[in-house]
């Protein structure tokens, strides 16, 4: 049981990477690139967690009582917004592609080599 | 707090504050203020950076964010806030991003018209990242920077839209963006461990853990991060498919500063963070080393039969990391003295040869060395650049890269490492050479392994003010020709300071020498670009029979390089198990 | 290299790295007792320094800005880089026409939809700043709190269309809105060295303990936070929404947006 999210982590990140390897379509990259990115959400979380603890906001318990770990929290914000700006990115350049070449599939789509 | 230490975050708070501006006017603002507002912005960036590092001699220069001082948490094992820590070499690399943004910015004059001061926004960002990835001193800090950069990066690659360039930042940004999950996944680790983010403490904690599984995974996954944006065997595939299709101003960026700083986070994480761990050092001594020599081999071998120019000095820029890791990998304050000036170095030359890629794509609307065939006759200055450039990067006793060369060499143990040095300069400096001589001076030749290589008809935005885009390309020229006696004094300073950032006294350079590994790389260079230059067609049989020889191998080689995002990815994990392997063998051993 | 050998190197790569984070997992300290202190002294110590009652809030605003400092920064970066790179050839601006596959029916817009939408999208709003303006003493924050205030805005979409959203949410006006929180931050961060102390130094009065107003510092930033992601979010959707849109010079059939 102890062991079960850091071993979920290490799932996530290599189903992730295998879902990008086999890929026939760039969205269904961008979306493996997220399930490879939620490993990290899950690895932090779990770092911060304490049996028996409350969550860090002191509002009705007083200062002082056991409480998880906030600086693996206001990390994780961090991510989510790296996610954010990362798959935004992904998804303008999948949809210009799109656009001039009428396919997502990484098959056909290679830099530079169109001439060859 | 003194002024120095008053002034360090300006470094990084002015960009992002220009960049704010800039994004909250760009609607309402006058065409050229974006480019005015930017180049002011970086020089006085670089000129803050600069002198930063020159009061860093006296003892590095912290900065505490917010206040939140090692003290503040009264305990010896927590540090609370982000630090800044200025070594004389960090703020010496700052400086000099900060120089290279604005020589493109001054590039670039015009180029982007069209989309208001938005490229002008995405740069300054990313040279914010660029000041803060240098500086910091928070291992979390330095994801985000690392990241930002990362961003800004992507977004730049894919400007011009063409079907060549959205595919290159697609693969780009995967394998980036793989990179920095990896980054943060290490990060994680390392705090799970130690509880804390601060790398003075974290270096400590980790000097006495010994052979932690964790400190080993934590170092696996930060190097395959930093490899990757660093583009080290086999982590580099995208650097080709990004670099040849980016806008040339940014392409300058990209090969002269992003990538090089890449290794300088990893130098330094190296030696300030994993320095205590006996199993890392290992590691870095055997296995990076090697890995550097076979990436200058590789991407030495891969430019020297491109056609196509931004790719050709894609490749060479691989080759040139390769050198850096190698002097990255000594570990020795020599070896990094080396890097540094070789970072230097590197950063012009390649600066000013992307900028002549730039001019003849703005003039002739092609890229491609064999169509360009004697068309650059009219922009001789250019040509002067690109063989100086060539030259240099082929073994020109002179210079800087001469003496990072020498420098980097004089520490390498064994004749392979040294060897493999001396080729990959060789067939770097003869490709550059080769192009240079066809297009400017039209020496002919029948091309040779080049001919199959792929190019694509490509333009940039023409006229533009030609002494703009001269000028800055013959400045960083120069500045890479100035004799490297100038810079000793400082570096001899900053490269011990950089592996303690709070010791002192200098590291004694070897002064002269290393003239005949030079003259023995210029002499294959030359050798090589006459060979390709006076080659004829092969019409025996016997000719035919000796050009297909030739070409198997590199077409071997391009083939690995395929374009495909999944062979990218597929390969980058084989590159974290090899990592994985090493660190396991040398730390239960 | 075909797919089958593609697959073949990835699984014995993974192979390989199996025993490494085996080794790794079993060697972290173990889930549910962490022995990092940073946290730790972060809830002892910041509730008295700060006045605050969110933790999560005051690392990210106050002990780690620097961190959402370049987190924000990012956002503004992704977001000018979807400005940048989805230019060119579509519907600009009051484009009327939606673009329309073939064969699909058009649905008019139910009433009770429309309804619904405009009674929501001010409540959302109003929601929106409460969760901004509690972002130090209760879950929240600037970030969320750009993120509904997004949501709010898409609901005048819902209700009343293209044309009449981008009328009330002008494209200039939410990159403005951007680039301010944006600024904002920056200035917060910057102005403290004009008093010769650290960038980021709260020099506000820390107000009380579970008050609206607590945290010093962290108050402004919270805002700034607020502005960048409603702007920066809002810029986004309109760049791929008009990415619905079909150019001017290439009309449609009469296929109103209603």
């Amino acid at each position: 049981m102890t062991l079960l999210p850091w071993l979920v982590t290490a799932w996530l990140f290599g189903i992730g990477i295998y879902g990008i390897v086999t890929s026939r379509d760039y969205v269904h990259i961008i979306g493996s690139l997220s399930v490879c990115q939620s490993s990290t959400y899950v690895l932090l979380l779990s770092i911060g967690f304490r049996w028996h603890s409350g969550p860090p906001i002191f509002y009705e318990h007083p200062p002082g009582t056991a409480s998880v770990d906030p600086v693996v929290h206001a990390l994780v914000l961090t991510d989510i917004v790296v996610g954010a700006a990362v798959t935004a990115l992904l998804l303008v350049i999948a949809l210009q592609v799109h656009k001039r070449c009428g396919t997502t599939d990484p098959q056909q789509l290679r830099p530079l080599r169109h001439t060859k | 707090m003194s002024a120095a230490e008053t002034l360090l975050p300006l470094a990084v708070l002015a960009p992002l504050g220009a960049a704010a501006l800039l994004a909250l006017l760009a609607h309402w603002l006058p065409a050229r203020s974006g480019d005015c507002l930017a180049i002011v912005t970086s020089i006085a960036v670089a000129i803050l950076c600069g002198w930063i590092a020159d009061h860093a001699l006296h003892g590095a220069i912290p900065h505490w964010f917010g206040g939140w001082t090692p003290a503040s948490s009264h305990r010896s094992d927590v540090v609370l806030g982000i630090g800044f820590l200025a070594d004389p070499a960090s703020a010496a690399v700052a400086c000099f991003c900060a120089f290279l943004f604005a020589m493109s910015f001054l590039f670039a004059w015009g180029y982007f018209d069209e989309v208001h001061s938005h490229f002008h926004v995405l740069m300054l960002l990313f040279l914010a990242a660029m000041i803060g990835f240098c500086l910091t001193h928070d291992l979390f800090n330095l994801f985000v920077w690392f990241e930002l950069m990362s961003v800004a990066a992507f977004a730049l690659t894919a400007y011009p839209l063409g079907q060549s360039s959205l595919e290159g930042a697609f693969n780009f940004t995967v394998t980036n963006a793989i990179a920095s999950f990896l980054m943060l996944l290490g990060v994680g680790l390392l705090y799970a461990r130690f509880g804390t983010m601060d790398i003075s403490l974290m270096g400590r904690e980790i000097g006495r853990a010994g052979s932690d599984p964790v400190v080993l995974a934590g170092f696996c996954l930060l190097a395959a991060a930093l490899l990757t944006k660093a583009a080290i065997l086999p982590f580099h595939m995208w650097l080709a498919d990004a670099h040849a299709v980016a806008p040339s101003p940014v392409s300058v960026i990209f090969s002269g500063a992003m990538v090089s700083l890449g290794l300088f986070g990893l130098a330094k994480l190296i030696v300030q963070l994993f320095a205590g761990s006996q199993a890392v050092v290992a590691v870095v001594h055997g296995p990076l080393l090697w890995l550097g020599a076979a990436t200058a081999i590789l991407g030495g071998l891969m430019a020297w039969s491109q056609r196509h120019l931004k790719r050709l000095l894609a490749f060479s820029t691989i080759s040139h990391l390769g050198i850096m890791l190698i002097g990255v990998a000594t570990l020795q304050a020599t070896g990094i003295a080396g890097l540094l000036l070789y970072l230097l170095g590197h950063g012009l030359v390649k600066g000013a040869l992307f900028m002549v890629a730039g001019i003849l794509l703005a003039r002739h609307n092609s890229i491609d060395e064999i169509a360009l065939y004697g068309k650059g006759r009219p922009l001789w200055p250019a040509g002067l650049a690109m063989v100086a450039g060539g030259v240099m990067l082929g073994g020109l006793p002179y210079g800087l890269l001469h003496s990072a060369t020498h420098l980097i060499d004089g520490q390498v143990p064994g004749e392979a490492a040294s060897a493999a040095m001396i080729v990959s300069g060789a067939l770097t400096g003869a490709a550059v050479l080769r192009s240079a001589l066809r297009i400017f001076f039209g020496w002919s030749g029948a091309p040779g392994p080049e001919r199959a290589a792929p190019t694509e008809r490509e333009h940039e935005m023409p006229d533009r003010p030609m002494i703009l885009m001269m000028l800055p390309c013959l400045i960083l020229t120069a500045l890479a020709l100035a004799p490297a006696s100038l810079a000793t004094p400082f570096i001899t300073r900053a490269a011990p300071r950089l592996l303690d950032p709070f010791g002192s006294g200098a590291v004694a350079l070897p002064t002269a020498g290393g003239v005949s590994a030079s003259l023995a790389t210029l002499a294959i260079t030359l050798a090589l670009t006459l060979l390709a230059l006076l080659r004829h067609r092969p019409t025996s049989s016997g000719g035919r029979a000796i050009a297909r020889v030739e070409r198997a191998p590199l077409a071997a080689i391009d083939a690995l390089h395929s374009g495909l995002l999944p062979d990218y990815v597929t390969w980058g994990t084989v590159g974290l198990a090899l990592l994985a392997s090493c660190a396991a063998a040398f730390g239960f051993t | 290299m075909t797919a089958r050998w593609r697959l073949g190197l990835l699984i014995a790569a993974m192979l390989a790295l199996a025993p490494a984070v085996w080794a790794v997992v079993t060697a972290l300290p173990p889930f549910g007792s962490p022995t990092a202190a940073y946290g730790q002294v972060v809830n002892r110590l910041l509730p008295h320094l700060r006045t605050v009652s969110n933790m999560v809030a005051a690392v990210n605003f106050d002990v780690r800005g620097l961190d959402t400092l370049g987190e924000e920064s990012m956002l503004l970066c992704a977001v000018t880089g979807a400005v940048v790179l989805l230019r060119g050839s579509r519907g600009e601006d009051r484009a009327e026409h939606a673009g329309r596959v073939p064969g699909r029916a058009t649905i008019e817009r139910d009433d009770a939809s429309i309804v619904v939408c405009r009674i929501g999208a001010p409540i959302l709003l109003a929601f929106s700043a409460y969760v901004a303006l509690h972002g130090t003493v209760t879950p929240g924050g600037g970030f969320q709190a750009g993120a509904i205030a997004v949501s709010a805005l898409l609901l005048v979409y819902l209700g009343d269309g293209y044309a009449r959203w981008r009328s009330r949410v002008p494209h200039p006006l939410m990159a403005f809105i951007e680039g301010l929180g944006a600024l904002l931050f920056v200035l917060c961060a910057a102005l403290p060295l004009a008093w010769s102390v650290p960038a980021l130094t709260s020099l506000l009065p820390t107000g009380k303990w579970k008050d609206l107003y607590s945290g010093g510092l962290m108050v402004p930033v919270n805002i700034g936070v607020a502005l960048a992601v409603l702007g920066g979010f809002a810029v986004l959707v309109a760049e791929f929404m008009e990415e619905t849109r079909t150019p001017e010079s290439d009309p449609v059939p009469d296929e109103e947006d209603a």
